[in-house]
């Protein structure tokens, strides 16, 4: 296959055309902060963590959703980026309310491990505080929107790759939430088929299984993937 | 209908027209604002007034069109004469007629302005409000009976379209449009001419045409006002775009909270059907286009493109990242050309008159004229077209007629919560996109509230921002997030709690919303903010508590 | 608050015209998932809200996932879950209406009438909102009760009105 030159923080790469900037990240060992994206469903480039540089361009560019072109030269951990990276850390967390010390995620929760990259010591932001309801209406599941940070991941991955579409978000701007069906408890979901895909989706403690206790919780995201790939071979 | 017919048509009408003119023509205002100030009672008043008088054939009653002045409504206004009258009582109705018809003369007391100028101008094109005007987009608003494609006919109607359709082909009206130098009016300023291009040089069975009519600033009424007065000139347009650019079906996205400008539109799409000026082979030739409605329901963020879009596919309209562009990938995945009403009825004056012509009004970098919204504490608010360039205090205290009670003019803010207030001291600036951009704010759709000495700055900002939060679709962080605590911050410094500290994460968040965020609401969020930061800094300082 | 609705609670009444007139608008539409937002306008049009039940039937008849209506119907400021009430006073808080005094209506009402915007009185009666912008500019500030335009409006006029509206007078 034909490759393409690009530049990537001053080094040269051939790369296939039609790769994302993000994939092509991943694949040359560039590190890449993200949290909406999840290998296998549609990247929707909300988080804003995968932002580059790019030159030419008058904004930054989301690497998730960004193609490569020929000769485009692309920066990925300018100073810049790297304060906008803390700055949006802060907001995950002064969003809702993050306690990793009682979450059945800590040790293993992506929001947790992005806070360590960007060396985060405090939050400068005052924290909101909003008071989100715990859904254990589910026989074996809990949905926890404490703890969601509204990437999405287990919406998408419920309808693209499930198909059942149980899970959609209500409102907007800071009032959105996570919720199934018609707002309704997800034990009385009409639509979901209990398959547990949103729960390795799911980025932090906000959906998990309710035998588990504190730090117990084990997620496999790559499940997805894998299980997309083996569709495809099956085809 | 072919070609033919449409001239047999126009001409039959334009006889019509002359041989029983009629010797005077009475237009009463039946804009959104004069109807909610009463107009349609003054125009069945008006009616019997005529038909007592026995008058109908000597006189011809219009309801048109958005006339301009609309805090002065209702407004009638006598032709040939040109006299306007305000805030007309239907108690006046039978003196007026009594004088302007019988006696031949105007009550100057009661004439447009009479309560506030020294003396009215007895001709209203005299008047500064009108006169330092120049009329393209708004031509026959306030002239024509928006509900009559005759009418519109009449006055050169769809005489664009048939020359596009015979004369010239798709590169000819694209070059037409460049020439033009015409910029999009929705608020970015993208050149007109080449979004047509990309869409037409794009190779797709099926391509679209937006009118993106969800006009959300507070403050800005010049969509709604075009699709009020003169909804013809909007289809035609959008006819025109679908020729040149290779789209057979176009959708007209008008905001819900405009039902009249809703059911003139549905009404103009009809009759044009009816002429066989939209639909399966328009005047004959093998061109076909057609155009749907969608009502719009209440979101802020749908102006954006890509939620527009996303609205009219039937979803939530949340934007999604550019690249791809609607021109490459839009409505249903298919290459679309949106642009904004009053862009649409640019073009067939332009079409009319030759690129070159509408390229020399204006300034080098923004040409033509552009529709601004005047409200706030301006002794005459209303809807004003003037060329692009047009200083800020010529606006103000010529057309505007100065400030309410002779107030000190304060701040002007344009671009709505996406742009920013412009201070006394840029009153010279020259109204066009680069000007504003460098005094920190926007052009955006034309809304221009005028603010005197009893605003304050803060509490602007603080209102500009209360309104993204809540119109933030919150797909992407930095909006959602970044947009509730720049309003918590700015609650704050309201309250008489803020810090230094405060004032600088503000700033911080600011710069970094404006820079991050997924699409342009977030984009410009901060505007109102930064922009009060710059010219109004002193008023944040006063507010912030000191600690020694 | 959840409030545990399943989706199917309540059939429709077939011969209700408000649900003739939203099964004629999807049939017009070809029971199109993209024509949604029209066939909710209807229905919000017809009911002056979105019963649940009214969204369970327009979700059956489209095909469509119940998250999916309801994430639409939640992100318009058109439609609306609950009764709006019977007499609607609209207050426009647009930038013109904003700074010619829309919250001193604002606080009026809630001194004299005890209702904040979105409210709605406890008896049904009146329901008061805020809009963005009504594009009324030049004669703020503007009211809209029921429909009808209240332009230049004090607050004292506005207050009369809504009692006149609502019988309390």
């Amino acid at each position: 296959m034909n490759t393409i030159p690009v530049i990537i923080n001053d080094k040269k790469l051939d790369v296939d055309p039609g790769k994302t900037i993000l994939e092509v990240c991943r694949e040359n060992d560039i590190e890449m902060l993200t949290m909406c994206h999840l290998k296998g469903v549609m990247d929707i480039g909300a988080c804003r963590l995968c932002l580059v540089e790019v030159e030419g361009a008058n904004k930054l560019m989301s690497a998730c959703t960004t193609r490569v072109n020929a000769n485009m030269i692309v920066r990925t951990a300018t100073d810049k980026i790297k304060r906008y990276q803390r700055i949006t850390t802060e907001l995950f967390f002064a969003e809702r309310n993050h306690v990793c010390s009682v979450c059945v995620a800590n040790g293993k929760c992506e929001l947790q491990q992005l806070g360590y990259k960007v060396e985060l010591d405090h939050i400068r932001y005052p924290h909101l505080f909003p008071q989100c309801e715990v859904d254990t209406s589910h026989p074996w599941y809990v949905m926890d929107h404490n703890r969601c940070i509204m990437c999405t991941r287990c919406v998408r991955v419920c309808t693209e790759v499930e198909g059942a579409h149980n899970w959609d978000v209500m409102n907007r701007g800071h009032q959105v939430r996570i919720i199934s069906d018609f707002n309704t408890p997800w034990g009385e979901s009409i639509t979901c088929t209990s398959c547990g895909k949103c729960l390795h989706a799911c980025p932090t403690g906000a959906i998990w299984p309710k035998a588990i206790v504190q730090g117990q919780l084990e997620k496999k995201p790559e499940m997805l993937s894998e299980l997309m790939e083996k569709r495809k071979m099956k085809l | 209908m072919n070609r033919h017919d449409l001239k047999t048509i126009i001409y039959a009408e334009k006889t019509k027209e002359e041989n029983n003119k009629y010797r005077h023509k009475i237009c009463v205002c039946c804009g959104a604002s004069c109807i909610s100030s009463g107009s349609e009672e003054v125009m069945k008043k008006l009616q019997e007034e005529i038909k007592t008088r026995g008058l109908e054939n000597e006189v011809e009653v219009v309801p048109t069109g958005c006339m301009g002045p609309c805090n002065q409504g209702p407004l009638m206004k006598f032709l040939p004469e040109y006299n306007i009258y305000q805030k007309i009582d239907c108690s006046n109705i039978s003196a007026i007629v009594q004088s302007q018809l019988t006696e031949k003369k105007p009550i100057e007391d009661l004439l447009l302005f009479a309560d506030s100028r020294e003396k009215p101008f007895l001709d209203a094109q005299e008047d500064p409000f009108f006169k330092k005007q120049m009329k393209i987009a708004l031509r026959n608003c306030g002239h024509i009976n928006p509900e009559r494609i005759e009418d519109y006919l009449v006055h050169n109607g769809y005489q664009a379209l048939d020359k596009v359709l015979f004369e010239m082909s798709p590169e000819e009206v694209i070059a037409e449009i460049k020439q033009s130098r015409l910029r999009g009016r929705g608020g970015a300023g993208y050149p007109t001419g080449f979004k047509w291009e990309t869409v037409y040089k794009y190779v797709s069975d099926q391509k679209y045409v937006i009118c993106n009519g969800d006009e959300g600033d507070p403050g800005a009424f010049m969509d709604r006002s075009v699709l009020e007065g003169n909804p013809h000139r909007v289809l035609e347009g959008m006819a025109i775009a679908g020729y040149a650019v290779g789209a057979s079906k176009g959708y007209a996205y008008i905001r819900g909270e405009y039902p009249l400008a809703i059911k003139r539109f549905e009404l103009a799409i009809k009759q044009a059907r009816k002429m066989g000026l939209l639909g399966n082979n328009i005047l004959g030739t093998s061109f076909s286009f057609d155009i749907e409605v969608r009502i719009g329901a209440g979101a802020f963020v749908c102006g954006e493109e890509t939620a527009l879009i996303a609205s009219i596919e039937g979803k939530r309209g949340t934007p999604r990242p550019r690249p791809p562009f609607p021109a490459e990938s839009g409505l249903w995945g298919k290459p679309t050309l949106i642009n904004n009403v009053e862009s649409f009825a640019a073009i067939s004056p332009i079409i009319n008159n030759g690129g070159e012509w509408y390229s020399e009004i204006g300034t080098p970098k923004s040409a033509g004229t552009k529709v601004f919204a005047l409200a706030g504490k301006i002794k005459y608010s209303g809807l004003i077209e003037v060329p692009m360039g047009t200083t800020l205090r010529e606006i103000v205290f010529d057309i505007g007629g100065g400030m309410q009670n002779d107030a000190d003019f304060k701040a002007a803010q344009t671009g709505g919560p996406s742009g920013g207030c412009i201070p006394a001291e840029h009153l010279d600036v020259k109204m066009d996109y680069e000007s504003l951009v460098s005094l920190g704010s926007i052009m955006g759709s034309g809304g221009l509230i005028i603010m005197d000495k009893s605003s304050d700055m803060v509490d602007v900002a603080r209102y500009f921002m209360e309104f993204c939060m809540d119109e933030s679709c919150g797909k992407c962080v930095p909006c959602r997030v970044g947009t509730r605590m720049m309003h918590d911050l700015l609650q704050k410094i309201c309250d008489n709690k803020g810090t230094q500290i405060d004032l600088n994460r503000l700033e911080e968040l600011a710069v970094y919303v404006k820079e991050t965020s997924l699409c342009g609401l977030g984009g410009s969020a901060p505007n109102p903010l930064l922009s009060t930061l710059r010219h109004f800094r002193q008023e944040y300082e006063n507010r912030i508590v000191k600690h020694d | 608050m959840k409030s545990g609705t399943a989706v199917h609670t309540k059939e429709l009444s077939k011969t209700d015209p408000r649900v003739k007139l939203i099964a004629a608008k999807m049939k017009k539409e070809n029971y199109k998932p993209d024509a949604l937002i029209e066939i909710l306008h209807t229905a919000q049009n017809a009911y002056g809200y979105l019963p649940k039940e009214v969204l369970a039937y327009i979700t059956k008849a489209l095909h469509l996932p119940p998250s999916r209506v309801y994430s639409t119907v939640t992100f318009y400021h058109f439609f609306s879950l609950k009764s709006k009430g019977e007499h609607t006073c609209l207050v426009c808080t647009g930038t013109a209406c904003y700074v010619k005094g829309a919250q001193a209506i604002l606080n009026e009402i809630e001194k004299k009438l005890g209702l904040k915007a979105g409210q709605v009185s406890a008896d049904d009666k009146l329901g008061v909102q805020v809009a963005r912008c009504i594009g009324a500019c030049g004669l703020a500030p503007a009211v809209v009760l029921d429909d009808e335009v209240q332009a230049k409006v004090s607050p004292d006029e506005i207050i009369k009105k809504i009692n006149i509206k609502i019988g309390t007078v």
